[in-house]
């Protein structure tokens, strides 16, 4: 393959590396030589670098990280375990469509996170309010995205089940299920998102550990490289979890891998 | 002595909301006989896959009686089996596993599904691609994973709802010629709903012409051409004769109804 041939090939990763560089040297340029801001009010990459190196050694972060990792992952994995199946009977039963449909359209609609002082109030400063509050916010991808991939799950299918004598049961786990699954897996990618947001606002809120705590700390003691690197450590995991869900989407449901849409 | 398969006047109504009921089928008769090669022709919106699907048991008449082997047909069961115009193949499952299928909803053990399966893979000519996806296979090669789909459980009676109409004229021509091959050693009762007069012709012992809406039976025409049939057939005067016959009986059904 020519030189010519692999840039061309690989363009989409050449050309971000290429943006994400020179943004990251102009910023630097600039604060270095055009407006040499007081470090105390803004900061740059080269500070921010040196601050990522101090913290990873340290322990601190380490322990930030595993304590926000905890609350996530409890309330993350409710999400999945409720989010799916209400969002499956929903779309495959009428009734429970129409009696949970206003309920959830409007919590889904409504910014969640207003909520976060009554769940820490309710649940408590700990794990468990964080977790509430990620369920509460990632819930609602699943819900709707399981319950969109069953309406569009070809009745045709649901007929070959039936005409070999499968049960309700056959029906939900050879045919809804596997055909919703895409749709859950782009539920999760949004949910991920969500979640996140659930994390920091909750320990925005109230609490003496975790990645969020952190960030508020460092920004309310003028420390903003530190508070640069949370927030790059909670970018680098959003987009390593949500690169997981589309490597994870191409594995369950390789028959849409020709029509992926770039 | 009963048919084996007894349709009696059979009424079937659609009520979709807010619209006018339609009657797709009125007092339609039947009777097929075990081994029997049965297809119906019939202007579009017939009834003719409603019939299918009536015998399948994948909806009920509003009248009418329906016996298989002198049992009232009541829901799906293990003697029937469909091979579906849009295959109807699971995405997510190999060949392998979706001629499974049937099998695995009966609770046949895995060991005996593969066998048969495999068995099966091999009687339809895609013995290399047993562990493709649906998507990676041509159209006829999908029919034919229908086709043994719905030959696997071993039914009596292989219902086939225009199962070549989506393949190209070639593909549809060998298919045909397989599946009168994969009949004369299986010896299973066929229904066969076509739009097309010559394969209707080509494949059957009989042909059922339907009336427009409201589908009922217009005319029964025997084909007496002898077995086994090969392609060449299809060139001979009688042939020609036969489509003939049949064009004859159903062009008055197209223009009256009003259908396309």
């Amino acid at each position: 393959m020519t030189a010519n041939g692999y840039f061309t090939e690989h363009r989409r990763l050449w050309l971000g590396l290429c943006s994400f560089f020179f943004l990251v040297t102009a910023w630097e340029l600039v604060l270095t030589y055009i407006f040499p801001v007081n470090p105390f009010f803004f900061t740059k990459p080269s500070l921010i670098a040196a601050a990522f190196k101090e913290q990873l050694q340290g322990a601190k972060l380490w322990h930030d990280l595993a304590v926000s990792s905890q609350a996530f992952l409890w309330g993350f994995s409710f999400a999945v375990i409720v989010g799916i199946p209400v969002g499956l009977v929903m779309g495959w039963r009428r009734r429970v469509e129409y009696s949970l449909d206003p309920f959830l359209t409007a919590l889904y609609a409504s910014p969640l996170v207003a909520l976060a002082p009554l769940f820490i109030i309710v649940f408590g400063v700990g794990v468990l309010g964080k977790a509430a509050l990620v369920f509460l916010l990632a819930v609602f991808p699943f819900v709707f995205n399981a319950f969109a991939g069953v309406k569009s799950t070809d009745l045709l299918l649901i007929n070959v089940i039936r005409s070999y004598g499968g049960s309700e049961k056959d029906l939900y786990l050879k045919v809804i299920l596997p055909s919703t699954m895409p749709y859950i897996i782009a539920g999760a990618r949004l949910a991920i998102g969500r979640g996140l947001v659930g994390i920091i606002v909750g320990e925005f809120y109230a609490a003496s550990e975790g990645i969020g705590f952190a960030i508020t700390q460092a920004g309310d003691t003028y420390r903003l490289p530190d508070m640069f690197v949370g927030i790059i450590i909670l970018s680098l995991i959003a987009v390593g979890l949500t690169e997981l869900m589309r490597k994870l989407e191409l594995t369950v449901a390789p028959w849409r891998a020709s029509d992926e849409v770039r | 002595m009963i048919p084996f398969i007894q349709a009696r006047n059979i009424t079937l109504v659609f009520s979709p909301k807010n619209r006018e009921p339609v009657t797709a089928l009125s007092d339609f008769s039947l009777e097929v006989g075990k081994g029997e090669f049965v297809s119906i022709v019939g202007p579009s919106g017939c009834g003719k896959s409603s019939f299918l699907n009536i015998l399948l048991g994948l909806i009920k008449p509003d009248s009418g009686e329906i016996q298989l082997n002198g049992a009232p047909i009541t829901g799906p069961g293990q003697e029937r089996a469909m091979v579906f115009q849009e295959f109807g193949l699971l995405p997510w499952r190999t060949v392998t596993a979706n001629v499974e299928l049937g099998l695995e909803l009966k609770g046949i053990a895995p060991a005996r599904r593969a066998e048969r399966a495999t068995e099966l893979i091999k009687l339809v000519g895609l013995k290399d691609f047993a562990s493709h996806y649906p998507h990676e296979l041509s159209g006829g090669m999908k029919q034919r994973v229908g086709l043994a789909r719905a030959l696997a459980t071993n039914p009596e009676v292989l219902l086939m709802d225009e199962p070549f109409a989506a393949l190209d004229a070639q593909t549809r021509d060998l298919m045909q010629m397989e599946l009168l091959q994969i009949w004369e050693h299986t010896k299973k009762t066929v229904l066969f709903v076509t739009h097309s007069i010559e394969e209707a012709a080509y494949l059957s012992d009989r042909v059922i012409v339907m009336t427009a809406r409201p589908g009922r039976t217009k005319d029964i025409l025997k084909i007496a051409l002898p077995r086994p049939r090969d392609y060449e057939m299809r060139l001979t005067p009688e042939f020609n004769e036969i489509k003939l016959r049949i064009w004859e009986v159903l062009k008055e059904e197209l223009t009256s109804g009003g259908q396309t």
